[in-house]
């Protein structure tokens, strides 16, 4: 089904945003944040005006709506996810999500000499939690490296990298690259191996259907806010075997059973993991987020961001000056393009495309082994998502055309 | 300076860049500016200590007394609008008290029309080596 791009822009109040130069807003910062609809907008709203109160905790009639509410959204989310309520740990993102298994499940069951596989693609947030992890532990950390002409993994490498691993740790879609990794294949050859793995979803789950129980990864991150959600809020989704495995990592109020002076005991489940208050109005927006997501089918949303990303790239590819890190045409990319010009710094380029109402990223994109890999300190990227259209991408390309003429 | 904001011979650049059509060639003048700082930090003094941090681009200043105890500021950047605004800063503060350039704001950057480069999402450029300079005048001033 084709997606109906007008119509869906006019859920996003922000897209008709016109900058203090006078240039209209393209936003192509997707990958960072993507922009909210009304309706998250508008629930996020509405729980402060109608029914702000904290949840789990009182009987008054806000404090069961607020906890009716928190506890929709999570079966709603869930749900999307392809799990059950009780699977999903709510977090402040996917870095704090990944922070909980290094934290609630690695240091109670990996010890020294065991060996956690990453790849040079990872965000730092699926790095440092375990560099940090292997210098308290003395556990291996192992890298798999990508080929710098096809901008994918390794396979042979991880092949040989997992044999005796404990557990696996890859991002599903590369927010540098773009490139989706071939997530199945690794579940399989990590379980062939007996070896837990953990998914970094926050890239993949704005693009394609993730479902926790067909992909039998036993850790899944997730962020909201590059999905249509707010900031602040992710979950963690574990397997029920995983679960029970687990033991605390922030301690507090809500995840007690019972607290003494001579110590405490903790609940069962994920609210072992959500001490204190828990963020309601993010929950909630995120559900929100969620449902408006629903009316859509994943697939038409990757096909529609691919289709534009793919003739980006293949435009960029065309002005002099111009290299393109990663394979925008690659029908499993998701809408990330990355770049550079041979002259004319990052930082410099992202301005000036600023000026044309254009916002992309520079940077490292929290990814320095990969910058590394690549042999560049940094890149330009321009992401895409469901209300971006191809008049949007064709006066990117006629503005970066001129950029790279007038300033090179 | 005729003004605490900015000595007076950095008017006529400032004039230069309001008389610009629009900001992209505000930009290409910046760019020029870039090649001709009057006292650039060669690559090979680039080090740790004189590093302005940030993560978007490499930045580094390095100010001193000359022989007569006027200020001499020297800047490299990878990033040409920075090292452009650093060029014109030097234009600015070369040859100035380090008293007087502590006293100086980055008002003229604004009055340059090129208000983004000040905020605080770009601190890692420009405003950065902005405040390195002030705070090493201060430093200077005081000795």
């Amino acid at each position: 089904m084709t997606l109906d791009i007008n119509a869906i822009r006019a859920d996003f109040p922000i897209l008709s945003r016109i900058l203090p130069n006078g240039k209209q807003l393209v936003y192509f910062d997707n990958a960072a944040t993507s922009q909210k609809p009304q309706c998250v907008i508008d629930e996020m709203t509405r729980y402060y005006e109608n029914y702000n109160s904290n949840a789990h905790r009182a009987n008054h009639t806000l404090a069961d709506e607020a906890t009716t509410a928190l506890e929709n959204a999570r079966k709603e989310i869930a749900l999307f996810f392809g799990t059950k309520p009780e699977n999903l740990i709510y977090t402040s993102g996917a870095t704090e999500a990944i922070n909980l298994v290094s934290y609630g499940w690695a240091r109670y069951n990996l010890k020294e000499g065991d060996v956690i596989v990453l790849t040079e693609m990872e965000h730092h947030a699926d790095i440092v939690p375990w560099q940090e992890l292997s210098k308290e532990k003395g556990i291996e950390v192992r890298y798999v490296p990508i080929d710098n002409e096809t901008y994918t993994l390794d396979m042979d490498a991880f092949e040989v990298a997992v044999e005796d691993a404990s557990l696996v740790c890859v991002t599903h879609t590369s927010n540098v690259l773009g490139i989706r990794n071939p997530i199945e294949q690794i579940i399989q050859m990590s379980k062939n191996s007996g070896a837990r793995v953990l998914l970094d979803c926050a890239q993949g789950a704005p693009h394609e259907k993730i479902s926790f129980s067909d992909l039998g990864a036993d850790f899944i991150a997730i962020s909201a806010h590059k999905m249509a959600g707010p900031t602040g809020i992710g979950c963690l989704l574990v397997s029920s075997e995983r679960i029970d495995e687990m033991g605390p990592f922030m301690t507090g109020g809500s995840m007690i059973r019972k607290v003494t002076t001579d110590g405490s005991t903790f609940q069962k489940g994920h609210a072992m993991f959500e001490t204190g208050t828990p963020r309601i109005a993010e929950a909630i927006g995120w559900g929100a987020a969620v449902e408006w997501l629903s009316q859509f089918n994943m697939k038409d949303i990757h096909d529609h961001i691919h289709k534009i990303a793919s003739w980006t790239g293949e435009e960029m590819k065309k002005i002099p000056g111009i290299k393109i890190y990663g394979d925008p045409t690659n029908k499993n990319s998701s809408g990330a393009v990355s770049f550079l010009h041979e002259t004319i710094q990052s930082q410099d380029l992202a301005f000036l495309l600023d000026q044309g109402g254009f916002a992309v990223r520079t940077g490292h994109h929290c990814a320095q082994p990969l910058m590394d890999a690549l042999g560049v300190p940094s890149t330009n990227r321009a992401s895409f998502w469901i209300y971006n259209t191809q008049e949007e991408v064709e006066s990117f390309i006629e503005h970066l055309t001129d950029v790279c003429k007038r300033f090179s | 300076m005729e003004d605490a904001s900015w000595p007076s011979h950095l008017s006529p650049i400032i004039e230069e860049f309001k008389d610009c059509f629009d900001s992209m060639e505000r930009y290409e003048l910046l760019f020029e500016y870039a090649k001709k700082h009057p006292s650039p930090l060669p690559l090979d003094e680039w080090n740790e200590e004189n590093q302005v941090l940030g993560c978007q681009s490499r930045a580094h200043v390095k100010c001193s007394l000359d022989e007569n105890g006027f200020f001499l500021l020297r800047a490299g950047a990878d990033a040409q609008i920075v090292q452009g605004l650093m060029s014109i800063t030097a234009m600015a503060v070369n040859g100035m008290l380090p008293i007087e350039v502590a006293r100086l704001t980055p008002k003229y950057v604004e009055e340059m029309g090129l208000k983004s480069s000040l905020t605080p999402s770009r601190a890692n450029g420009f405003l950065n080596m902005f405040n390195r300079v002030i705070s090493e005048a201060e430093v200077l001033s005081e000795g």
